[in-house]
């Protein structure tokens, strides 16, 4: 049983993780139509960012962690609005656009941090004992973290004039820009939101798995297994599917070890993405 | 309407993989044999993706149809079958009927939907070939793979190995070539307008599956090429990420002819190899030419060099 609530724990912290992910990476899709292939590479930067703050400013983490936001989002917005935005509606063009960006990045930080991976430690240690239930005070700070993010983002979406304006562009750009939505300010806009909250995440989680070049590919793709399950370009079902992936993933490493519990989620979105396109959630959000 | 099974870029083609049997005469270089060894797997896997891409897909599958190839000829050889032609046309089969239920089941997908399907392809074979011991040795790989045996005689050594890729790349080549020719307008015509194709009464998953398995067939050469190369199968020769080099080659070479993969692999394999020791840097420079190609010079090597032989003569 404790190992059960154990392993329930970190699901659930896995999942706020990958949440956090997925939203950005479905944002994405949903408003511009773009698959964001440097995603990853935005997780990497924001971990590398939060480190050089730490490493070499002697910043205090929490605010190498605003730095590391400000500079993935600044960057996803000139990105956007450079050199995307001329051929936003071109699908395999902005994939190709997002790719070269991603080996540019990734590149780019092997070269100036090398292969290893960093000493970059969680500031905070330790662990919560309840009872037999151990929980490791890091994670909780991250999934309070990532917890309020998504809450803050989920504000801007529905509770403000940005995320109605956003969420029109994603239900209907033709009808949206005849009402008078700009894309060329909100979609800048929204792809820095989106690479801010990547770059929320690697700077929160880095510290605590670990920082090398490289360990963008994964996040790459867990966040298309979640957006796949959740249904391309929703909100909700990202967020829920990042819970079913990270909850999956906690309780096959705990009771089965290797990679079986990888293979069956990806066999099962497979699956989904043939026969249900449109994910857990099942609402079409935009064609493809 | 008449169809020509093989055009002037296909021939250039051709005569450019020759190069495979000439350079031997010239020189002894290990470097130079690795170089062009390398470059001639690429190709292949690189004309994989630019079948798929004809029809405006984007498949991240092909490391996944290289591993079937690649692991049919490792364990054929264990059990002693080392024919050349009886092994390439296993290279080339085995993958191709494997990929006739999935395409199936993956060309109801478009566009994007079909890109997130290959790559999550590429995941799944990378974590079957690491839970399947028994049959691919798991995280081992298979190694001492057999030496490929032509009318019996053994084709061991450096060079014969070389002049083999050489083959096989020649091989893929005329495959390609004569699909993509035959096939040229039913082709263009789902690039420019899948829908508008079908309503034109083109049956268009007709097509689309037969580029889907012949390419799984090509990339099963390929395949075969890296293992009859590296005489072992090993899951890392068929990393899901490699399938960013393959479409690098491919974009950066450009689509409008199959000059295009050739073009791109040869000159980014040689670029990579200038970076020596620091391969893992040449990522970087596929990154820019990608970019560069998308937002510059949309044809690539070749269409470039086309549009400015247009402009000279």
């Amino acid at each position: 049983m404790d190992q059960f609530v154990q392993a329930a724990l970190i699901g659930i912290s896995l999942g706020a993780q990958y949440a956090l992910l997925a939203l950005g990476f479905t944002l994405i899709f949903g408003i511009l139509g773009v698959v964001n292939f440097s995603h990853g590479g935005f997780y990497m930067l924001g971990g590398y960012v939060a480190y050089s703050c730490v490493a070499f400013l002697g910043l205090p983490y929490p605010l190498a962690v605003l730095v590391a936001v400000a500079a993935t989002a600044a960057l996803g917005w000139v990105f956007e609005l450079f050199l995307l935005e001329r051929l936003v509606d071109d699908h395999l063009a902005t994939l190709m656009l997002t790719l070269g960006l991603y080996l540019v990045i990734s590149t780019g930080l092997l070269t100036v941090f090398g292969p290893l991976s960093m000493e970059f430690a969680f500031p905070v240690t330790g662990a919560l004992h309840m009872g037999p239930i151990y929980v490791p005070r890091e994670n909780l700070i991250v999934l309070a973290v990532c917890l309020t993010a998504i809450a803050a983002l989920w504000l801007v979406l529905y509770r403000t004039d940005l995320g109605r304006g956003l969420r029109a562009l994603a239900d209907d750009r033709a009808v949206a820009m005849a009402q008078g939505l700009r894309p060329k300010l909100l979609f800048p806009l929204a792809f820095a939101i989106a690479t801010g909250l990547a770059g929320l995440t690697g700077a929160l989680v880095t510290p605590i798995l670990s920082l090398s070049p490289g360990v963008g590919d994964p996040v790459l793709a867990t966040s298309f297994l979640t957006v796949i399950l959740g249904g391309l370009g929703s909100l909700e079902g990202a967020a829920l599917a990042a819970f079913v992936v990270g909850i999956v993933e906690a309780f096959s490493s705990v009771y089965f070890g290797g990679s079986i519990g990888a293979l069956v989620l990806f066999v099962l979105v497979l699956l989904l993405l043939v026969f249900r396109p449109t994910g857990l959630m099942g609402r079409t959000v935009r064609g493809a | 309407m008449r169809i020509k099974l093989l055009g002037w870029t296909e021939l250039v083609a051709l005569l450019l993989l020759s190069s495979g049997f000439v350079v031997p005469v010239f020189t002894r270089s290990v470097l130079a044999y690795s170089v062009l060894n390398q470059a001639f797997v690429g190709v292949i896997a690189a004309e994989s993706v630019w079948i798929m891409l004809r029809m405006n897909l984007l498949s991240f599958a092909t490391p996944a149809f290289m591993a079937i190839g690649g692991y049919t000829v490792a364990i054929a050889g264990q059990h002693n079958i080392t024919d050349a032609f009886l092994m390439t046309a296993a290279a080339f089969l085995v993958p191709a009927l494997v990929a006739v239920p999935l395409g199936a089941l993956v060309l109801r997908l478009r566009g994007t939907y079909f890109v997130l399907v290959t790559f999550v392809l590429s995941q799944i074979m990378q974590l079957l070939i690491f839970e399947t011991p028994g049959l691919t040795g798991g995280s081992n790989g298979i190694s001492g793979v057999a030496a490929v045996t032509l009318f019996g005689a053994e084709l061991g050594t450096n060079r014969l190995v070389l002049e083999y890729a050489c083959g096989l790349a020649m091989v893929a080549t005329l495959i390609t070539g004569v699909l993509t020719r035959y096939f040229h307008q039913h082709f263009a015509g789902i690039e420019e307008n899948e829908i508008l194709a079908e309503s034109l009464g083109l049956a268009v998953w007709r097509y689309k599956a037969l580029g889907f398995v012949v390419a799984a067939g090509v990339a099963g050469l390929a395949g075969y090429s890296l293992v009859n190369m590296l005489l072992t199968a090993h899951p890392s020769s068929f990393d899901s990420s490699t399938a960013v080099d393959f479409i690098a080659y491919t974009i950066v070479g450009g689509r409008v002819s199959i000059l295009g993969p050739v073009l791109g692999t040869g000159a980014l394999v040689f670029a990579t190899n200038l970076f020596g020791t620091h391969g893992q840097y040449a990522q970087g420079l596929y990154g820019v030419l990608i970019l560069v190609v998308v937002l510059a010079a949309r044809g690539g090597i070749a269409g470039s060099m086309a549009a400015l032989w247009r402009r000279v003569s």
